[in-house]
């Protein structure tokens, strides 16, 4: 059956769920039965309902502060939690899932568990919480005070899904689009967007029990040189798909680009456009939140630097009026943080978004162009995937990314066009160099390539592929719009 | 015009050095066999035989590149493919540890060449350039 944009019955979903329980024995557990599953997480308070404490954000005006972690054991991963949200002062705890998890390699999993348990120390690179099931999930929610996500990179997460929210885990990242393309090689976005749309089903169930449960697709995707209209295009879509399930709660997500007047633009159109096109769309009843990820690229080694760097982001999240920021570490260049430098990166951030709490962005002609831009290209690329997908998103999913008509800069996958390149122009704004098959028109494209054009006449060199590259490195030097022959002013 | 096979080894999915490697070598004047990333032994030595490819070219970003690339070049000779050339690059092995040792072990693992990480692929492509016209 040719898969579409539309609900999944009862029926289907139930019927796929018993055989979804089958893939690990964590899924036999009988507090994942739908009514008992309810029960707990009706038990769930507002203060650990991650959808719920969006809601007080946003009303409030706040911005908000979540880490990424995870290792391999309970016990660890609750000390880890404890650490992050008493040290770190985190709003939210995510649970950072490990590469075998995402890859369904559940048996491998348990051998590292037992590694871990040997060796005394994680062997994986996050939590296994299908392997740990509901018994090391829920002890994990029982043990922290404010509300639980899982993040991962898992094209197909049902189990995972279905595990974490029945252990009181009230949200959940990923997509159809975003948990494929970046993270994987030659899975089809059939696939995932049929998998995804069971997690959102499962979503929107509990919403008809009157729980209310968050989503978030992954705004960064590569997180590298990524345009905001790229990546706000994919969100608005995976909104769209997820309200289509019945999933109420959607927290659209963005990359930090460096240029703050870029950032703070991106920022303001990722809330009002995806309200603006779930509505035009008939989902009017979506409550829509913002997440700015700190820098995504590679960070500089310096740990006072890429303290900077983080306060940064800290800055245009809250300039921008982001619901909500994933904060990076001091240790990032080196991998995975310790838990003292991941609350480092968390207090200074939280401190920035104390500091700058009443302040915003002023709003000028640079910034309104900004704007005014990023809304033509989603306008282009959204109705230029449905067009493909003849009225559907689904279908204009698969059938865009085939023709390049979507194309996501630097990702793995082979259902990926991967045409596009990237660059930043003199001020650090991200521009397309090369537009592949992006249905852009000459205005556009006229608008992107005056840009570049101006730093290549700035820089002394032709507009190129290595502009891209050291745009790419440029950050992890200390610099953001990059230059190879790049020289401190001196006198 | 060479052809060389360009990939990401084992199970990482670090994309973006593959797709600048691709880029530079088109430039070059190179038909690029990239497998993307990951991708096995089989998967580079198979490509390099239905391209007839003259050079590998092994990409590795997790650490997991000792492992990753054991027997490769015996599993190459083994296929006929003796006479292609076989290239190494990126964070090869976990942690920080002295080049020098690192390629010396490679070179013993019969790379032909090693490279360091952050080396710009321009700096190889006259390496490829001149180790091919020789061959």
């Amino acid at each position: 059956m040719m898969i579409m944009n539309k609900k999944l019955s009862k029926e289907e979903f139930f019927k796929k769920r018993e055989e979804i329980r089958s893939h690990w024995p964590t899924g036999a557990d009988e507090r994942l039965e739908f009514e008992k599953a309810v029960a707990l997480l009706k038990s769930v308070p507002d203060s650990k309902n991650f959808a719920k404490k969006l809601r007080f954000a946003k009303e409030h005006d706040l911005t908000m502060i979540q880490p990424r972690a995870g290792v391999a054991l309970v016990d660890q991963h609750i000390e880890l939690m404890q650490f992050l949200e008493k040290h770190g002062k985190a709003d939210f705890l995510p649970s950072t899932i490990d590469s075998y998890t995402r890859q369904n390699r559940y048996s491998h999993a348990e051998d590292a568990i037992k590694q871990s348990l040997k060796q005394k120390r994680s062997m994986l690179n996050g939590f296994p919480a299908v392997n740990h099931g509901i018994d090391g999930c829920h002890k994990v929610f029982e043990n922290v005070n404010v509300p639980l996500q899982a993040r991962h990179g898992t094209p197909d997460a049902r189990l995972l899904s279905e595990i974490i929210h029945a252990s009181g885990w009230t949200s959940n990242e990923g997509g159809g689009i975003s948990y494929n393309i970046p993270y994987a090689k030659n899975i089809s976005l059939e696939d995932t967007i049929r998998y995804w749309q069971y997690c959102d089903r499962l979503v929107g169930l509990y919403a008809e029990e009157g729980i209310e449960l968050n989503r978030e697709p992954f705004g960064p995707l590569t997180g590298t040189l990524v345009p905001p209209s790229i990546s706000h295009t994919i969100a608005i879509i995976e909104a769209i798909l997820a309200a289509e399930q019945g999933v109420k709660n959607i927290t659209v997500g963005y990359g930090q680009c460096g240029n703050i007047t870029q950032d703070v633009a991106a920022l303001q159109t990722l809330d009002s456009l995806t309200n603006y096109y779930l509505k035009i769309f008939g989902y009017d009843d979506v409550f829509v939140t913002t997440v700015m990820h700190q820098w995504m690229g590679g960070f500089p080694s310096d740990e006072a630097e890429a303290m900077s760097l983080i306060s940064l982001g800290a800055t245009v999240a809250t300039l921008g009026n982001a619901t909500k920021i994933i904060t990076k570490s001091p240790h990032e260049s080196q991998g995975i943080p310790t838990k003292e430098a991941n609350a480092e990166g968390l207090r200074a951030s939280k401190l920035m978004t104390r500091m700058l709490k009443t302040q915003r962005y002023p709003s000028d002609d640079v910034l309104k162009a900004e704007k005014e831009m990023i809304e033509k290209e989603v306008k282009t690329l959204l109705y230029a995937t449905l067009n493909i997908g003849k009225g559907d998103f689904a279908q204009g999913v698969i059938q865009a990314f085939k023709h390049g008509i979507l194309d996501i800069p630097f990702a793995p996958s082979e259902m990926n066009h991967g045409k596009i390149l990237p660059a930043r122009d003199l001020r650090g704004n991200i521009r397309i160099l090369e537009f592949g098959n992006l249905p852009f028109d000459d205005e556009i494209k006229r608008f992107h390539k005056d840009a570049l054009e101006a730093r290549g006449k700035a820089e002394g060199r032709p507009v190129s592929f290595k502009m891209t590259i050291d745009d790419i490195y440029a950050v992890s030097q200390g610099i953001l719009v990059g230059n190879s022959e790049y020289k401190e002013p001196s006198l | 015009m060479y052809t060389v096979v360009i990939g990401v080894i084992g199970a990482d999915v670090h994309a973006v050095g593959n797709k600048i490697i691709d880029h530079v070598l088109k430039e070059h004047g190179f038909n690029v066999v990239n497998i993307g990333v990951l991708s096995s032994q089989e998967d580079f030595i198979n490509a390099a035989i239905e391209t007839d490819a003259k050079a590998i070219l092994v990409s590795s970003l997790y650490g997991h590149g000792e492992l990753d690339c054991k027997y490769m070049k015996e599993n190459m000779v083994e296929a006929g493919l003796s006479h292609v050339k076989l290239y190494v690059g990126g964070n090869i092995v976990v942690g920080k540890q002295d080049f020098t040792e690192v390629e010396e072990r490679f070179k013993k693992m019969g790379f032909d060449r090693v490279y360091p990480p952050g080396t710009n692929i321009e700096h190889a492509v006259g390496d490829i350039k001149e180790d091919l016209a020789d061959a």
